[in-house]
């Protein structure tokens, strides 16, 4: 399986951190594996080797002496070992790299007697099993998070922190001497050094040194990395690093680079004539460099596809075949009717001339090679009611206006009034007949976009009142008096950030910052469950399109699949690096889209749960995401104003629309899909024409199998049209199904 | 929107000055004015909330100062607690993948609503109704489930509502037609009882709502409930009414 388990490169067995360069094929770069701390040392460095372990214990047995206070004894071995006086105050040496040779590095840190011993005690008994060093085990003094502390101690020192700038300097000066076309790709090489450097000098408390390097380098960064500067230079000492969850998983995690194989071996050549082996080191721990072989890659496409917090995905992350094919409609027999002019047969085959629509009962009975079987995952049979709703879908659609860039949708814009700046979700039912908002003050409130009042089941004891054999016996166990406009639900503790309407307009979902999911039922408008399983704010969730099934992503990087029966989830999709912060279920209802505040997006599997598609490019967190209706692209906005195209077979990006000037919190598809209609907090709703960004696509071999598209820098062509509102941000859009657009928004003045 | 307005620096206490600094080194340009007082509330609580279990913890190690390790055992123990934050990568990919194994459960047929289990869900009443103890007269044990058909009701409703006229409790005071205008009256039977009578209806025990036909007693309701647990919320809001009403004697 080509599915991407980011946990099987990085910690399972808990000392071993493997290092691996691997490139497709040819194997003349040998893969590391080697434990952490003695990298430099076991691998490159020779001489100073045997010196440097015996080094460590001198002065763990130093420093033994002088806090037991035996002056006499510390003196006789400083002068039989031959030690300075000072040098036994660097605990953390590892006597590895050209640059330091023997002499352990005079860190000036705050190793103190404590820490060593502490190291030293504990070293002993694990010292035999594992390989590592004794430093590197217990590399905080014994705290009680293990995991923690592996992950950390992935910064053992590598060198004399002074010369950490050095270089950095040589390797920015040897990138710019390279040719051209060389130049832009090894330029990736800088932003994840220079934070791994960074990070090492903070992890070993150099935090002025840290602090120098800091501020001598992270201008020449690229700009869309402003965001995590920000956050490193906040984080000065050892400390802060432990909070921060996501700068950690950036550790654990490898920042992937796709380099030509010249560009590559240009580097590597480079890094190993010199002594210069830190660089060499580092690349090795915490890089992972996708060699491809071929051209080396522009610098504009380069751009395109990085920004993302690890890197971009690897080739191998998006091998996976994915099914993105629509299921086959079932057959229904549409019964005739005086008004509407059209009869259907059994195959769905249309009699009457009308416009047929490809996604409304399929001519061919073949399988669809690129659809999922229709038994791939279980999915709930069509009830009745079910089945009354298709019917209705389908006269519906006979009636839906053609889109085109000649003929633009009309926009229905619904506003929300006095919300002050509390309205943080919105869903719309397919048949556009409710909305639904979740508000920052914990309710959630429906209403009924049709003249027809929201109504709620009587109650029981009405309810045994009526005539149960009466034709319209539907109606009247629905409660008149209380008949209103809206409803409002009451239930959660915090605001509600995502909201979903069941595709049978039986259920609404709500997710909220208190971690659980709620489900309501919109016959009796009453909350039905609570689905506790994030522990911290669920910033999405949303309904598959056959129903039955929800996912939901938050605060804890993990989104969820659950099933409204159960009370556990079914599925955990785990790998992001930070929040997810979107979700979304492709139309067949076999895979489910996240984006993430990590800049990916990632496409995951229903029926294993594994992730088949990393597509890297946005600048900024992603808060939206749209599948087209024919399954096979999807769109993705996020905070840098940029709506990315992406061809989900293939796993790449086809296309770029620029124009929005802030985040995008609303993308959809016409029901055709021929419109991209984009609603963003820039009070805007923009309308793209598809149809001609996903022609001008060319999609050949080369591009296939490396992934590099060039993109047309024609946004300007595919917008079709601005729409502004009144100080209204744009938060949800919807087609109805005559295709007219509505959206919705609260009035910001 | 939000809008910055930056005090002039001289009318600025210096704690807001600091924390205006600390914002704009975190990189957060816009905000309004309100933000710094909270910040500056938070940071207040914050410390005080450490520094006070440093004092805690620096008594209870018998020192007399307190010292850095107190204050760093304080803000240890604060972390854990409030300031929790999601589990590391590897434990979430580990618990993820042996999620990820159990095969995707077959979906059963014409259930109805696809709900767990009872008690996972919040559709249980979350109340329970006062059982009038006092009112219990000795020929309890023979109190039966009101028999109430529609045939059944005569001209005199208190007593053929009820099958042997010594059950306790509310009757009707249908005798004076113009308080029942309008009125609901409840019939309270302990549970424990009815359980053991034998239901005359023909429907299941939990069923004990039962409507006379008005046209039996003019315009007037009467509805019959007990006390059993009911799933409803119209009528155990009926109950509640008069569940303080226990001036209703057998007749």
């Amino acid at each position: 399986m080509a599915a991407v388990q980011d946990g099987q490169l990085n910690l399972e067995v808990e000392k071993d951190i493997k290092t691996e360069i691997t490139n497709d094929g040819s194997g003349n770069i040998n893969a590391n594996s080697s434990s952490p701390g003695s990298t430099s040392s076991g691998g490159k460095s020779k001489s100073p080797a045997g010196s440097g372990e015996d080094q460590q214990t001198l002065l763990a047995v130093l420093q033994f002496l002088k806090r037991n206070k035996l002056t006499e004894s510390v003196d006789i071995l400083r002068r039989e070992a031959g030690l300075s006086a000072d040098a036994d105050d660097s605990p953390v040496s590892e006597s590895a790299g050209a640059g330091s040779g023997g002499v352990p590095s005079v860190g000036a840190d705050g190793g103190d007697a404590n820490s060593l011993l502490s190291r030293v005690s504990i070293a002993t008994p694990v010292a035999p099993p594992a390989t590592a060093p004794p430093k590197v085990v217990a590399a905080s003094g014994g705290e009680d998070q293990p995991d923690v502390n592996v992950v950390l101690s992935a910064y053992s020192q590598q060198g004399d922190p002074v010369l950490y700038p050095l270089y950095y300097n040589g390797l920015k000066k040897f990138i710019e001497s390279v040719l051209d076309c060389h130049r832009a790709e090894l330029s990736q090489v800088f932003y994840p050094l220079f934070v791994h450097m960074y990070l090492e000098l903070v992890y070993n408390n150099h935090e002025n040194e840290a602090k120098q390097f800091f501020e001598k380098f992270s201008g020449d960064q690229e700009c869309y990395y402003e965001e995590d500067l920000r956050i490193l230079s906040s984080m000065s000492k050892k400390e802060h690093m432990k909070g921060n969850e996501t700068m950690l998983d950036f550790r654990t995690s490898k920042f992937v680079l796709r380099i030509s194989r010249d560009s590559y071996q240009l580097l590597k050549r480079h890094l190993q004539e010199r002594q210069n082996n830190q660089i060499w080191n580092i690349i090795q721990e915490h890089l992972y460099i996708d060699i491809f072989d071929g051209m080396p890659r522009s610098k504009s496409q380069i751009d395109a596809m990085s920004g993302s917090l690890a890197g971009e995905g690897k080739r191998d992350a998006n091998k996976a075949k994915v099914f993105y094919g629509l299921l086959k409609e079932p057959e229904i027999e549409v019964p005739l009717d005086d008004e509407d002019e059209e009869a259907e047969n059994e195959e769905g085959k249309p009699k009457k001339k009308k416009p047929k629509k490809d996604s409304m009962g399929s001519k061919s009975k073949k399988q669809d090679p690129n659809a999922p079987q229709q038994t791939r995952i279980p999915l709930p049979e069509l009830k009745d009611s079910d089945k009354l709703d298709k019917i209705m879908n389908m006269k519906e659609a006979t009636k839906k206006i053609r889109l085109g860039p000649d003929n633009l949708p009309s926009i229905c814009f619904y506003s929300f009034l006095n919300a002050y700046q509390g309205l943080t979700a919105v869903d719309f039912t397919d048949d556009s007949s409710l909305i639904a908002g979740g508000f920052a003050d914990s309710t959630v409130r429906v209403w009924s976009v049709t003249p027809k009042k929201l109504r709620r089941v009587k109650s029981a004891a009405d309810l045994s009142n009526i005539d149960k054999e009466s034709d319209d016996v539907l109606e009247r166990i629905m409660d008149e008096k209380t008949a209103s406009e809206s409803k409002i639900l009451y239930g959660h503790s915090g605001p509600v950030y995502g909201i979903s309407f069941s595709p049978d307009r039986n259920y609404l979902l709500s997710s909220s910052e208190d971690g659980t999911v709620r489900l309501w039922s919109l016959q009796t408008f009453t909350c039905l469950v609570g689905y506790k399983g994030h522990n911290y704010p669920v910033w999405d969730t949303q309904f598959s399109p056959y129903g039955y099934y929800f996912i939901s992503g938050g605060h804890d990087r993990v989104a969820r699949l659950w099933a409204t029966d159960h009370y556990q989830p079914l599925r955990m999709f785990a790998g992001h690096l930070a929040d997810i912060t979107c979700t979304l279920f492709h139309p067949n209802s076999n895979y489910v889209a996240t984006g993430s505040a990590d800049r990916t997006i990632r496409l995951w599997d229903v029926l294993t749960g594994n992730c088949v598609r990393i597509l890297t490019g946005h600048k900024g967190p992603i808060h939206s995401l749209a599948f087209s209706p024919n399954g096979k692209f999807m769109a993705s906005g996020a905070t840098d104003g940029r709506v990315l195209l992406w061809d989900v077979g293939h796993g790449l990006m086809v296309g770029e629309l620029k124009g929005h000037t802030d985040t995008i919190y609303a993308l959809k598809f016409s029901r055709d899909g021929e419109i991209l209609a984009s609603g963003s907090m820039d009070n805007t709703v923009k309308l793209w024409d598809t149809l001609k960004a996903f022609d001008d696509v060319e999609l050949d071999d080369f591009t296939a199998a490396t992934g590099h598209i060039h993109l047309p820098e024609n946004s300007q062509e595919l917008l079709l049209g601005t729409y502004m509102t009144k100080s209204t941000p744009v938060i949800h859009l919807h087609f109805t199904r005559r295709n007219l657009l509505l959206a919705a928004g609260a009035y910001n003045p | 929107g939000s809008n910055v307005k930056m005090a002039s620096p001289k009318t600025v206490p210096k704690d807001a000055q600091v924390m205006i600094q600390i914002l704009k080194d975190m990189g957060i340009t816009e905000y309004e004015p309100r933000v710094i007082n909270q910040m500056l509330e938070f940071t207040y609580r914050y410390v005080t909330t450490i520094i006070e279990d440093a004092k805690i913890y620096a008594t209870h190690a018998k020192k007399n100062i307190v010292d850095a390790d107190d204050i760093r055992l304080a803000i240890q123990c604060r972390m854990d607690q409030s300031f929790t934050s999601p589990p590391p990568r590897d434990f979430l990919l580990d618990v993820a993948r042996q999620k990820n194994q159990t095969p995707l459960p077959l979906i059963k047929p014409y259930t109805g609503p696809r709900l767990p289990p009872d008690r996972y869900c919040l559709t249980a009443p979350n109340y329970r109704l006062k059982s009038i103890q006092k009112k219990v007269s000795s020929s309890a044990g023979r109190i039966t489930v009101p028999r109430l058909s529609i045939g059944a009701v005569s001209s005199r409703p208190s007593t053929p509502t009820l099958g042997t006229p010594s059950v306790q409790s509310v009757t009707t005071k249908v005798g004076t037609p113009v308080s029942l205008s309008g009125q609901r009256f409840s019939v309270q039977i302990p549970s424990s009882q009815t359980a053991a009578s034998k239901s005359s209806t023909p429907s299941t025990p939990m069923v004990q709502n039962v409507l006379i036909n008005p046209s039996l007693i003019g315009s007037k309701k009467i509805l019959i409930t007990t006390n059993m647990v009911s799933q409803n919320s119209a009528s155990e809001s009926l109950k509640r009414k008069h569940e303080d009403d226990d001036d209703y004697d057998a007749l």
